[in-house]
């Protein structure tokens, strides 16, 4: 592990003008992620920003009957705060499906935004990886890529975003705020994450001095109904294979209102806006649930190692609205 | 009549030891700090074979903190030292020479090539950073077929061969059973079936830690390890320490599972570090290293056949089996695989029996004891070939069972493997597991679910085991060419208030003796559970042991303890009737107290203890001591039986397992705490599901493991966990006095063929009729595509 300087700040000025004037530095939140990396020599900051004192740890209710979150409010907090309970339970239920409770006790909500991915080549300094190191190729095209990603996937990375919280953040249409010695900016959380392209090694949009200050929820009604299931090969401390967080609300037989995202299967949480616009007005049927999920997994793109990815997807998909309708009517 | 305390033993004491295991507020290797301590960290190779071309260890010496930075030239300069192996199965074994730092050739993945020691563990650490080794590729050998093939990459040249030791066992040359070539080309029905072990990782939850502290020529070592009284023999002997000179503690070990019955090159690196630094030494292991060079269990690849009668009579049972070693071979290594071969035969009257074990090497980390060793993969591999055969006869499985096994009036039952059972009653055992487990409703839903062609259909497995627990007669390890005996010893000292201290040679790490031995005591001297405090570990006041593996520490060690404590009445009889002016014949002993027979006269053997201290007024001639000990060396082993039933939901849309139930009735004869045994059995099952849905050890083609990390290696965790239902029986084993048998690995044998059976049964009607281990969704849903496996 290399050395560092660390810097703790006590309030968001100070905090962003210390990573100001270090272009290689880095804030330090739970340290779940960021501390791993760095003893395996992938990240290498030369200066720790430690944020963990800063005054960001609120849940709030906004006027618009929104939500506020401070992003360093633990994920094992939000999850069990009854704001996020009544109100998103679909957030709630994403957060207690990741990690360990061990982990999500330590986890702040900014951490979880920027979390690296779990790629083995990535964590593997021996290996080519583009985005640990730009230009050395992807040992995981043709390599072991079964938990690689399926959409919006480039020729020069296939890694996948590994939250969970993210999946039901993007479904919610949130916003990050972040700031900077320049000011403060407001995010809408599915142009936080951006796809590899040429460019593996950019995973979100946020600037290199800039620090997430707090991710905002609006307010969705039909959050009351929604869901998050998550496919993986243990029942806890496992990455989602393939997961999907839906809201949905059905009047008469009709889809009224839909929202639909999925995760392990693209470098940002992906929003399945192509299934959301083939369920708006249809039969709230099998069948309707069938064609937007092939509608939305038409574009996938998938290597032998993780074809499955893409009949999983859909079947996981349709299960979750299936669940929604039956619950929907129970309610 | 005076009411008599209600016995200690079968009581469900909670565990005394608890308090401070589960808060960490006690000392564990790690903890241990001593003035002038240097740390130690290992650089390991990521090669799996390769040539040493050079190591500049420059740079790292002027690395902040850093002391010294040390090879094998250093530590070892003329290459005269290699890691013990106690267990030479053949006398034509060949044994490579496992250095303590690797000299001139790296053979796995892991193996250490310098050792820094410096001011703190993370400046130790760092400086590994800046070691330069060149490395000159060897041609890597992972696979065991591959491995004995002509022309195949050698792991060590100069043996010339791949191939360690070939060991077999035949019923027809024993005299102990028929010729099974003959049975099985006679046989009406015969069935071929390969199994693979999968390479598992131990995963004890502390971490592997040594503290050596060299003072003059004596050398205090702390380990964390299983067995601290071999391991002070064993590093007298690698080292050429004078054993007196040696002192060896275990202090308080989290968990083990066998992963800890290992004489570790970095504690004799440790040592060696020690005494040329003259400073005291910790090297305490990451977790990424634990799961990369600590030993690894299983991987054998087993080639079985067995053959019956048409009507479902067992006529022969034949086993191939090649076992990985790893690079090298371990400190039991080479005999793991024989702890198994006389139990494939398991319950059953098998009339001829063969077992042929190749023992190979490969460029993986070295494999040795896992929980059960031996034994869980002769349960999986016969249980497994049952519910085949049932299957292929037509006949519901447990009743293939039930014509087949010792029936409980034929015991003691010699097998055809030549061990002799002494106790044991399948019938009762398997007839409360179905009632328990609703077997007959289960099945007719399976039937259900199968004719409305449910997604998610159902399976019933089977696993009626037995297992040799209680290691071991001396002399039986003897004709096995095992390097030393299995007996146990105890001491009790009678303390003059009346406490009593129990020395036991057993090295509990996590298993309760604290609580049990003590409840033992407290009956057999009839004091106060209270007032008995348990020791052990510590080669200084516990200074004869074969420490605690192989469930043997209560059939051994606990009646060593019984035998202990009969003699300190014997001692204590005298003074008492000298006490009571009374003849010793006339005395009796109950409940804590010598009483003159048909009198209300009496005196307790705590005041007693307090008259032998004193020594004021003994029996002439008495020598002033109630302390004894006793060594038990056990006639037989003990044999542990049950039957466990799964069921399992599989889903065969996408291929995953949930257990649905889990009924397990096991017999491990008379119940010392019934707490204990019930935490045995639920992490026994764990472990045992574990291997059959959840855990493997991968390595790539390079030979790097790829689940080095938990977020790799599956292990499960309580989410995964189906509620336990289990029950006993009870049928004393007639071995030893307490009538005890052992838990330690019960559960971990039978669960795993419990599982897998359920998993095939589910989706046999698909053309299935294998998956191999672990059944990952991914694994079961690809055989159900593929159909047939």
């Amino acid at each position: 592990m290399k050395s560092f300087a660390y810097v703790s700040a006590r309030d968001v000025p100070t905090a962003v003008s210390a990573i100001a004037g270090s272009p290689n530095a880095k804030f330090l939140g739970g340290g779940t992620n960021l501390v791993d990396l760095m003893r395996g020599n992938i990240e290498q900051p030369d200066t720790i920003v430690d944020i963990t004192r800063l005054p960001l740890t609120g849940v709030d209710l906004l006027p618009d009957g929104g939500v506020r979150i401070g992003a360093l409010v633990r994920n094992s907090h939000l999850a069990a705060h009854p704001l996020i309970r009544s109100r998103y339970p679909v957030l709630s239920q994403a957060i207690l499906l990741g990690a360990s409770a061990q982990l999500r006790n330590m986890a702040t909500v900014g951490g979880n935004l920027l979390q690296r991915t779990r790629c083995l080549y990535f964590y593997d300094t021996a290996a080519a990886c583009n985005k640990r190191a730009p230009g050395s190729g992807c040992d995981a095209i043709g390599g072991f890529n079964r938990n690689h990603a399926i959409l919006g996937v480039s020729d020069n990375c296939l890694a996948t975003h590994p939250s969970d919280m993210c999946v039901a953040l993007a479904m919610l249409d949130a916003t990050v705020e972040v700031e900077s010695t320049r000011g403060v900016r407001r995010i809408p959380m599915n142009e936080f994450h951006v796809l590899p392209g040429d460019t593996p090694h950019v995973e979100t949009s946020l600037a290199a001095d800039e620090l997430v200050t707090a991710v905002e929820l609006p307010s969705v009604a039909v959050a009351a109904n929604s869901r998050y299931r998550k496919v993986r090969d243990r029942a806890s401390y496992a990455f989602a294979l393939v997961s999907v967080a839906a809201a949905l609300e059905v009047t008469g037989t009709t889809v009224t209102q839909v929202r639909l995202a999925l995760g392990g299967v693209s470098a940002k949480p992906w929003r399945a806006t192509k299934a959301e616009e083939v369920l708006l007005g249809a039969p709230a049927t099998e069948e309707s649930f069938r064609q937007a999920a092939a509608a939305e997994l038409a574009a996938a793109t998938a290597r032998p190692g993780n074809e499955f990815k893409i009949g999983l997807a859909e079947r996981t998909i349709v299960a979750v609205l299936r669940e929604l309708v039956t619950k929907g009517d129970a309610a | 009549m005076t009411a008599t305390a209600e016995p200690e033993v079968g009581k469900a004491r909670l565990r005394k030891e608890d308090a401070r295991l589960i808060t960490g507020r006690t000392r564990w290797t790690d903890n241990i700090t001593l003035p002038g301590m240097l740390h130690l960290a290992v650089l390991r190779s990521p090669m799996a074979h390769a040539r040493i071309v050079s190591i500049d260890t420059s740079a790292a010496r002027d690395m902040p903190g850093v002391v010294a930075v040390l090879t094998a030239t250093d530590l070892d300069p003329d290459g005269e030292i290699g890691m013990p192996c106690a267990w030479p199965i053949t006398p034509d074994m060949r044994h490579p020479r496992r250095p303590v730092l690797a000299a001139t050739e790296v053979n796995f993945a892991g193996e250490g090539v310098a050792v820094v020691a410096a001011r703190s563990a993370a400046e130790a650490e760092d400086a590994l950073e800046h070691i330069e080794v060149e490395y000159e590729d060897l041609p890597v050998v992972l696979d065991m077929e591959a491995a004995l093939a002509e022309g195949a990459p050698l792991v060590h040249e100069d043996l010339g061969t791949n191939r360690s030791a070939l060991w077999v066992f035949d019923s027809g040359e024993a005299g102990t059973g028929g010729d099974v070539e003959q049975a099985i080309s006679d046989a009406e029905v015969k069935l071929t079936r390969r199994f693979r072990q999968q390479r598992l990782i131990p995963a004890f939850m502390e971490p592997r830690s040594t503290v050596v502290d060299p003072t003059g020529p004596q050398l205090t070592v702390w380990s964390s390890t299983q067995i601290p009284h071999i391991l002070r023999v064993m590093t007298a002997m690698t080292l050429g320490v004078p054993e007196h000179k040696l002192r060896v503690v275990a202090p308080d070990v989290g968990g083990g599972f066998g992963g800890k019955i290992a004489v570790l090159p970095e504690e004799m690196m440790a040592a060696l570090v020690a005494r040329k630094l003259g400073k005291p030494v910790k090297w305490t292991e990451s977790r990424s290293d634990a799961m990369l060079t600590a030993h690894h269990g299983r991987d054998q690849i087993q080639d079985i056949t067995i053959s019956a009668t048409r009507d479902g009579m067992v006529t022969g049972l034949k086993v191939d089996l090649l076992a990985d070693m790893g690079a090298y071979l371990g400190l039991v290594g080479p005999g793991v695989p024989l702890l198994g071969a006389f139990m494939f035969n398991a319950i059953y009257k098998i009339p001829a029996y063969r077992f042929a074990c190749t023992n190979v090497f490969t460029n993986k980390t070295l494999t040795d004891a896992y929980r059960g060793a031996g034994r869980p993969e002769a349960t999986f591999a016969i249980e497994r070939m049952m519910d085949e055969l049932a299957a292929e006869l037509g006949m519901d499985p447990l009743e293939l069972r039930e014509k087949n096994w010792i029936r409980h009036d034929e015991f003691p039952f010699t097998t055809v493997a030549g061990l002799t059972y002494d106790s044991g009653n399948y019938e009762a055992a398997t007839e409360r597991a179905k009632q328990l487990f609703d077997y007959d409703g289960l099945r007719r839903e399976q039937q259900a679910r199968r004719a409305s062609n449910d997604p998610v259909q159902l399976g019933i497995g089977i696993s009626t085991y037995t297992e040799m627990c209680g290691l071991a007669p001396s002399r039986v390890l003897g004709s096995l060419a095992y390097g030393a005996g299995g007996w146990e010893s105890a001491s009790i000292r009678m303390l003059p208030t009346g406490k009593v201290e129990v020395v036991t040679g057993s090295s509990a790490h996590g298993q309760g003796h604290e609580t049990a031995w003590s409840q033992i005591v407290a009956d057999q001297l009839g004091v106060p559970f209270e007032d008995i405090e348990v020791l052990h570990g510590d080669t200084q006041f516990s200074p004869k042991g074969m420490d605690t593996y192989g469930s043997r520490s209560l059939a051994v060690g606990g009646t060593a303890l019984v035998l202990a404590a009969r003699r300190v009445l014997d001692k204590a009889k005298p003074v008492a009737a000298h006490m009571l002016e009374c003849s010793v014949d006339d005395m009796e002993f109950t409940g804590g107290k010598f009483t003159v027979q048909g009198t209300d006269q009496s005196v307790g053997i705590q005041d007693v203890a307090l008259a032998v201290f004193a020594a004021h007024d003994l029996p002439d001639g008495y020598e002033a001591s109630l302390d004894s000990d006793a060594t038990f060396d056990p006639e037989n082993f003990s044999y542990p039986h049950g039957t466990h039933l799964c069921a399992t939901e599989v889903d065969t849309e996408t291929g995953r397992v949930s257990i649905r139930s889990y009924v397990c009735v096991d017999d491990v004869g008379k119940v010392v705490n019934p707490l204990i045994v019930e935490g045995q059995i639920h992490g026994g099952l764990a472990q045992g599901i574990a291997q059959a849905l959840y855990e493997e050890a991968v390595h790539d083609e390079s030979g790097t493991l790829t689940t080095g990390t938990f977020a790799d290696y599956y292990l499960p965790s309580a989410a995964d966990m189906p509620t336990f239902v289990t029950d006993r029986t009870e049928t004393p084993s007639t071995t030893n006095p307490l009538g005890v048998k052992g838990v330690g690995e019960a559960g971990t044998i039978a669960s795993t063929p419990a599982v897998v059976n359920s998993v095939i049964d589910a989706v046999r009607h698909m053309g299935v009729d294998d998956i191999e281990m672990p059944c990952s969704p991914m694994r079961v849903w690809q055989a159900i595509q593929g159909g047939a496996r």
